[in-house]
Order: C-alpha cells, then structure tokens, then sequence
C-alpha cells in the first residue's frame, strides 16, 4: 500500500514530487504506523485512511505545483492580486466546464448518470457498513466482551458459559474489572388488568458499572440487592417508562406486577439503554450468583465483561485459555474440550455479516472503478471534438500544466454532479440494501442505516478520487497528441489515446469478469443452498410462538393441559393438516445440546460424555414437518411427566451410538435416571441447511414447563393466510393468549441461506451493472476506431476487400480487447474467489461451469457491442470516403 | 553598524523555523506542529514547499531518516540549520532586540 502510495509521485513535475509530495507522504507514514500500532483492530480501517490521505497529498501537490507553474511563467511575485486571479481562473474554469457540459448533454448525461450508479452505489453500501461495523455501539465499547465457549471435538460455539465456570472464573481471574452473568427474559408485565408481553435481562449488579451508564432516575442493583432473601426489585426501561408509565417519576418505589412476582421499581435506565445492543431492554433484574460454584455445572448462562485498563484483549483470551484447561483438570466430566474465549460485543453480534459487507464494499468499489474508466473513456473520445481548441489554447500559450488543470476541474465538476445525484440515489437505497441484510440475530445499527457525516464524507472522498482517476485516466491518454496535433493539425487520435482506451476497456471486462465470476458463484452456491433437502418439509407450515396469558396458569400441569388442548383444537380446525409443538424451531442457528451416554457404558474418570442436539416436540411436530418416522413410534399421551420416561432419536444418533444394533428399545441416560428409545425419525439439518445433520434427541413436548411454546402447523393452503384461523381456534381455548413471531417455514429455510442470497443479489446487480458498462465501453471505443479508419476501411474495400473481411477485422480488434481483459479477469476472478469462502456452499472458487459461464456471457457481450461498429464500417462507401479527405 | 540598521533578511515564518532546529535537528512533522501552534497552519505539502524554499537558500539541510513506528519501518524528512542559516537567525535576532532595547530605552523618552 505505501509503495503504491509513493507511485502517484509519478504523475507529478519532479520537484513537486521529490521536495513536497514524498516527505509528506513520509509524515503520512508515521501517522498510519503510529495509529495502527495503537488500534490494532483497525488496521483496515487506517488503511482506508492512509489511501485516502495520500490522495489528498497529491491533489494539494498538483494544486501548489499548478500555481507554481503560472507564478513562473508570469514571472511576477505572489501577492494578494494573483491569489484574487486564481480564484476568478478557477470560476472561469467551472463555468467553462459547465458551458460544455450544457452544450454536450447526452454526453453529461451518461457521464453523470455512470458515475451517479457508480458513487451511489458505494455510498448506499458504505452507509450500511458505517452503522453496522464503524459507529460506535452505545454503551459497549471494543472493552466490553462476551463471553462464548467452544467444543474442540465438534467445532461449535455457542454464546453460553456454564454457570459455575463463570464463578470460578470471577474468583480467579485478573484480565477483566468484572465478569457479569446475564440472560435473556420475556415477561408478562400486568399493568390495568392488561398483560404487555416485555423483553429485558437478568444480569448481575456489576452489568452497569461495565457498561458504564448512569440510572436517568433512581438507582441501579448493588451487592445488597443480590444477597439471598432481599427484596424483589427491577429497573425499567426508558421505552417502558414513558410508554406505559407516562413519564411519571414517582414510578420509583412503584410496585409492578411481572409474570407472578410483584416488583419493586428501584430505577430507570437511560434513553437509549439496550443490552446487548439491538435487543429490547424493557426490565432488567437482579441475577443471583451462588457464592461458590455449584456441583452440576452445566447450567449455561450468558456473560459479558469488560476489559481492564491497559489490558488487551489476546491477554484476556491468553488467561481464558489457561482458566480452561484449568477447568478441563478439574472438572472432566462437564469441561473436556471446552474452551472459553472473548469477543467484542459488536463481533458477537455481527458475525458473519461482517465479512459478506466488506466483501460487498470491494465488489461494489469495482462499479465505480468501471463507471470511472468508462468516464475516462467518454472524455477521450470527447477530446477528438475538442482537438482544434486545446491547439488554439496552445498556441495561445496555454502551458501543459494549465490544459490538465483545465482537465481536472472538467472531472471535479463531473464528478460533483454525479456525486450529488449518487447521494440523492443512496438516500433511498441505504434503507432498501439494509432491509436485504439478513438478521438470523439482531445486528446493533442496521435500523439505523442513515447518510450521516461520515457517509457524506465518504461519498464526498469517493467522488474526488473518481474525478482524479477518470481525468487522469482521460490525460494520460491526451499526453503528447495536443502538441502533436497543433503541429500537423491531425484530426485523429494518438497512439496514447487509442492505448488508453483499449486498455480502458480491456479493465472493465476484467473487473466485469471478476464480478460474473463472484455472481456466479454466489448463485450457483444459493441454488445448491435450496436444494438441499433440510430431512423435513418446509413448505405449507407457519411457525408462530404462542405464550399463555401470565399468572393464569401457575401450575405446570394446567399449562400443559391448555396447549394439549390448543393442539387438539388446531388438529381440527379446517384447512390444518396437522399441529405440533418444539421448542426449537429449525434452521434458526440453535445448536443447543445435551451429553448423551449409555447407562450400560458408564463414563472413564475424566471423560466427557459426547454432546446431542435436542429437541422438545409433540408427535405432531414430527407430523407437520413431515419428519419421517423410520421405525418404532411417536409420541402419544400416555408418554406424559408421570409416565416412565421415552425418547425418539435421529438416524444419526442411532447408527453413531448403536452402531449394529437396533436402537428401539434400548435406553439412555436421562438426568438422574434412563429413557427408553421408543422410535427414530429421519435426519435433519437442525442449525442451518449448511450444517451437517447431526445427532438429535427427542424429549416429550410434555415434560416442557414454560409458559410459552412455539407451534408447527401444516396447512392445506397458504400456510400464512392460515395464521387468522390458527388463532380463533386457539382463542377459542385461551382468549388471552399472546401470538408472536409468526412467520412460514419456507421463510425460514430462506432465512437460514440469507447471508448467501445477500452476496448473490447484490454481486449479481454489481455484475449486471458492469456488464452493461463494459458493453457501453466497448461499444464506444470500436465505434470511436471505425470513425477514425474510415478512410482506411474505405481504401480497403476500393483495393478489393470483401464487407465481410471488414466486418472481421473489426471483429478481431473488439475480440482481442474484450480476450486481453478477460483472461486478467478471470485470473483475478479466481483470486477473489477464494475470499467469499464460508459465504460459498458446495462450490470450488475454480468451478469450471461458473468460469466458462462468465467468458461466454462476456465475450458475447463483447462481440455483440463490437459487431455494431463494425457493420457500420462495412456500410463504409469508398468513393465517397477516398474524396471527402 | 549600517547592517545593522538594515531590516532582517528573514521572514517572521523563516524565523519561527529556523528557531526550532536552532539547536537540535528536528522531523518535519515536529516543525510543522510547532509552527502551528503559533498559529500557522499549513498543509504538509504547503510547509516542505517552504522547507524545499529554506533549503534551496542554504539555509537548513535536509535528510531522510529511518524510524520504527509499532512494526513497521517507515522514513521522515529531518531537517538541521546550516552555518548559512544560524548566521542569518543570529542576525535577525540581533535586529529585533536592537529595536526592542531602542524602543524601551530611546523612544520611550521622546
């Protein structure tokens, strides 16, 4: 990057760039060294910084250069006067470039309206970046961390920590000021008889000191307020507060009703308060630690942390390593292959995310890169028309300095004009392109997606190094044929301006190339993603979670008995095939698992039983989903909490745990005791359809104690037209029942494939976009060549040569661009490939079909736009053309 | 004494900068953020015009010189005042306090 940096030297007068350019570029240097070394995480984002300030370098060289030049050439000393002579040259220089601009609109037109998708494009992905991956999160800085472990056997992890790891690791370690425990609740909160279904928290009393936030009124937990036996409390949320509340501030001290406890409200938290980030943080309450670890410590709950002082965050992992092993020691039962680690918030909440975008960023940098060359390219073949008056300028003693100023502010002001159209088109597609980003957890920022200062700062640097590029593009190609041109008075081309532009088009097709090759991955990658059979039938099924009115049914049996009826009712409502209950909904990223083992096989000493995916779900479940029943049977109502205890086991856990024998009947351990294996079902991809399916256990929906539960229901028709009907029937059985989060199974399989169908959308609308652009330049430059050999294409059919040898030699010339950028193309295609990496499924980055997809599409398209030109050169009358010259 | 009576070659910016590597040799950088905090401020290549300007007269000298920032090995313009430069800054300085102690002494009295 910094030796790239140094090559602009090139495209300066020598003392501009060996006296100012380079000992600033080397101040530039030591900034960017000294900030990476400071913020190692941004790297990338100093990066950014670095180019972008060495960018601006070279502008206020070429501008102290350009006014040395004229200060020279006059020979006269600086004063004020001259200051005012530049100003008003460079008024005259705008109004020119405007003048021209009016009186050439279609060529404005297409100019600004290329840069405009060009500019537009990036800003509106940069503006989703900027609130996804830069704006500071409120409340949670890179020092605050969760927590999340990881089984080295299986690869998986999972944002848990085990409860009492997470006491152990209080007591021991020294990384962090506080380890705070934390889960995630729903409540029903009574307030008139009426009960609000709110979100927020359990955590423990040090949660708000870490995050460093102050109560608006009141006060938050202390260490009091978390001994055994004191008083039930809870801090409300400012939404909360001034929604249901009214604002009122005597609210503290306020009894509030929340599921069965009544509450005292000790606080509200500040405006804005969410943790973690982007959920809702409606009421938090106090988490209760037991003061020394318990025995089981499989108890999972969240954790966050924040980071001490002066500590970084590899010490942090570096000491969580250690305390693992030491826990792996101690504990084998619970801890083989366990490893804890630490995360910034906003890395745990991104994920994947954070790579599809940035690799979206560089896609769509590649646009602009084509809409700049295509610029450049308009600019050549515009300068023929503009021969005859850079010559007069010339001759009038116009230096070289001044014309390419001139060119640059030509560009500046293209470029304003196409930035200023891009924002306006990036205004209404940041919210649009954010509504596409997938959400399989809630991403910090992406509600937020806005063209703020950054943004606009962004756009306004984007636009100045496209002006720079495509001017510069369009100088290079002039240099030397101005003087040329005022000494023969030709009315063609150099040979540096038809290299340019060749060269011009041979990029687009590459980078055009690069984007059909990622487009075609992404797509191929998408219809391999659908095609997978998830081991259940996705279509016709509406998914909702229904959780009783709270208070109502304190008895686990009374609530068990209401969704036993719920289902009955929906089994016989019209247009329902079949209803089931689970817990888990598929293909939503749960991978939630308990140890299996064999009563008959009891674990060595220091042995860990292996881990299985589970699963709470009625026999109706099975039947909605259309999960396979391989053998033995279902769940029926005899299999209830006081029945012995059954469970239903995948193929997979069949044949990895009962390998040779036949699984029925056999039992498992099951908590304290055993169940027995009363059937096995098909295999299913449980987390996601790119996961491999794994061992599953089946409980009894019946056994589950919660007040909530979600349904599976199998419709005839639309299964979301269905959803009016599933809740009068349920209605029918509790007319208080609260419905949420309602949505099809076939939205969900989409859902699980959303970070792929992102890249392929949007790489396929980048790819579009080029490909027009490249076909435009194509076009252009052939056409621009047939003008110009129209003489020679005229002696040639007079010497004899057929319409045909004509067409085909121009043919050949269109061939031979388009097949120069195309093997660059895919050659960097191939490179650029490899970054898509996990965002592929079942495709090689070198698939031979996606690759010879894109040269085909290409080199169509290439001959396509170059067959044009060439009928027209064919069409050429010779008598005419050998007599106009 | 005539010389003396004449007005300093140098400019008060000349001046400033002379004065900063009067003694030790000093980064660019470093020059340039004093010079801002007199107030001058300057883009970077605005100021090594001025330095190139400086250097062109004789009056500093200038090298480049090889530093590790972090990991990361980068080089910074570093500039000494010549024997040419401290003569004209003794000189200018000469002037001021000439004038300051006429000012304070005979000027005051009339």
């Amino acid at each position: 990057m910094r030796r790239r940096a140094r090559l602009l030297a090139r495209w300066l007068p020598a003392e501009a760039a060996r006296e100012w350019f380079l000992p600033s570029l080397s101040d530039l240097e030591v900034t960017w060294a000294t900030r990476r070394a400071n913020h190692p995480r941004l790297g990338w984002l100093t990066g950014i910084a670095f180019v972008c300030g060495a960018l601006m370098l070279w502008v206020d060289c070429l501008r102290l250069a350009a006014i040395a030049a004229l200060r020279a050439n006059r020979s006269v000393p600086p004063s004020a006067a001259h200051s005012r002579e530049y100003s008003a040259m460079l008024i005259r220089d705008i109004r020119h470039a405007l003048r021209l601009f009016r009186r050439d609109p279609v060529f404005s037109g297409a100019a600004v309206l290329t840069l405009a998708l060009g500019i537009g494009a990036n800003t509106a992905l940069f503006a989703i970046v900027e609130a996804v991956l830069l704006r500071p999160l409120p409340f949670a800085s890179d020092e605050v961390m969760v927590l999340r472990y990881r089984d080295t056997r299986t690869g998986q992890s999972k944002d848990f920590v085990a409860q009492g790891d997470v006491v152990d690791m209080r007591a021991r370690q020294q990384s962090f000021e506080a380890i705070v425990p934390f889960n995630n609740v729903e409540a029903a909160l009574i307030v008139d008889q009426e009960a609000i279904r709110v979100e927020g928290l359990n955590a423990g009393h040090e949660l708000f000191r870490a995050l460093r936030v102050e109560p608006l009124i009141g006060r938050f937990f202390g260490p009091e307020d978390m001994r055994e036996g004191a008083a039930d409390i809870v801090v409300i949320g400012h939404s909360l507060w001034t929604t249901r509340f009214g604002s009122d501030p005597a609210i503290v001290g306020r009894s509030i009703q929340l599921g069965t406890t009544r509450r005292m409200v000790v606080g509200v938290a500040p405006k804005g308060f969410r943790f973690p980030p982007a959920a809702n943080t409606d009421v938090i309450l106090p988490m209760r630690l037991p003061a020394a670890a318990p025995a089981e410590r499989r108890n999972w709950i969240h954790a966050m942390a924040r980071l001490k002082p002066q500590t970084t965050a590899a010490q942090a992992n570096a000491e969580l390593a250690a305390l693992s092993r030491q826990f792996e020691a101690d504990f084998p039962a619970t801890n083989t292959a366990i490893q804890y680690d630490a995360l910034t918030v906003r890395d745990a909440m991104v994920g994947d995310t954070r790579r599809a975008l940035l690799l979206l960023l560089g896609a769509v940098g590649f646009v602009l890169l084509i809409a700049c060359a295509n610029v450049g390219n308009l600019l050549i073949a515009r300068s023929l028309a503009r021969r005859d008056e850079m010559t007069i300028r010339m001759a009038l003693g116009a230096g070289r300095g001044r014309l390419l100023a001139q060119m640059l502010i030509e560009g500046l002001v293209l470029a304003a004009a196409g930035g200023a159209a891009g924002i306006a088109l990036a205004w209404k597609a940041a919210p649009a392109l954010a509504a596409l980003v997938p959400q399989a957890r809630p991403i910090p920022g992406l509600t937020d997606v806005s063209l703020n200062a950054s943004v606009l700062a962004f756009s306004t640097v984007v636009s100045l190094a496209a002006a720079l590029l495509f001017s510069g593009l369009a100088a290079y190609g002039l240099t030397g044929s101005t003087a040329d041109a005022a000494a023969t008075r030709r009315t063609t081309a150099s040979a540096g301006a038809r290299r340019a532009a060749s060269m011009l088009v041979a990029a687009e097709v590459a980078i055009a190339a690069v984007l059909l090759v990622g487009a075609g991955l992404t797509l191929k990658s998408l219809a391999n993603l659908m095609t997978i059979d998830p081991g259940f039938h996705a279509d016709h099924v509406l998914n909702l979670q229904v959780a009783l009115p709270p208070g109502r049914y304190a008895d686990a049996k009374a609530r068990r008995d209401v969704f036993l009826r719920a289902l009955q009712a929906l089994d016989a409502a019209p247009g329902i095939e079949a209803a089931g209950a689970g817990v888990v909904t598929p293909l939503t990223g749960n991978n939630w698992s308990i140890p299996l083992q064999r009563p008959e096989r009891p674990l060595g000493p220091g042995e860990r039983a292996p881990d299985v995916g589970w699963q709470l779900a009625s026999a109706g479940y099975f039947r909605a989903l259309r999960i396979p029943l391989r053998s033995g049977r279902l769940f029926e109502d005899r299999d209830g909490p006081d029945a012995p205890p059954v469970v239903i086991v995948s193929e997979s856990l069949a044949n990895r745990f009962f390998p040779g024998e036949n699984a029925l009947g056999r039992r498992v351990v099951l908590g304290d005791g055993t169940a027995e294996i009363v059937g096995i079902v098909g295999d299913i991809r449980r987390a996601s359809l790119d996961d491999a399916p794994r061992a599953d256990m089946y409980l009894p929906f019946e056994r589950d104690q919660s007040n909530s539960v979600g349904l599976f229901v199998r419709t005839s028709g639309d299964p979301a037209a269905a959803f009016s009907n599933v809740q009068t029937a349920l209605r029918r059985i509790e007319p208080r029942m609260v419905f949420y989060e309602a949505r099809t199974m076939d939205d969900v399989a989409k859902e699980s494939a959303a970070v792929t169908q992102l890249a392929m959308r949007l790489l396929t609308g980048f790819a579009g976009v080029a490909l027009v652009l490249a076909a435009i330049g194509i076009y252009g430059v052939m056409s621009y060549s047939v003008r110009r050999r129209t003489r020679e294409m005229g002696t040639r059919l007079a010497l004899g040569a057929s319409r045909s040898d004509i067409v085909r030699l121009v043919m050949y010339q269109a061939g031979a661009v388009a097949g120069a950028g195309l093997a660059a193309g895919l050659l960097a295609g191939l490179v650029a490939a490899r970054m898509l990496g996990t965002i592929l499924y079942d495709v090689p980055p070198w698939d031979p079909i996606v690759l010879s997809g894109a040269a085909g599409i290409l080199l169509a398209v290439a001959l396509v736009a170059g067959y044009l030109p060439a009928r027209r050169a064919a069409a050429v009358d010779p008598a005419r053309t050998l007599t106009v010259e | 004494m005539a010389d003396k009576r004449s007005l300093p070659a140098l400019t008060h910016l000349q001046f400033l900068v002379l004065g900063v590597i009067r003694h030790d040799e000093q980064p660019g950088r470093v020059i340039r953020q004093t010079l801002a905090a007199y107030g001058v401020r300057r883009t970077a290549p605005a100021f090594y015009q001025l330095m190139s300007r400086l250097e062109s007269s004789g009056l500093v000298s200038g090298r480049y010189e090889q530093v590790v920032v972090g990991d990361q090995a980068v080089t910074e313009r570093r500039y000494r005042i010549t024997a040419e430069g401290s003569r004209m800054w003794a000189r200018a300085q000469d002037f001021y306090a000439e004038v300051g102690r006429l000012a304070a002494v005979r000027w005051s009295n009339a």
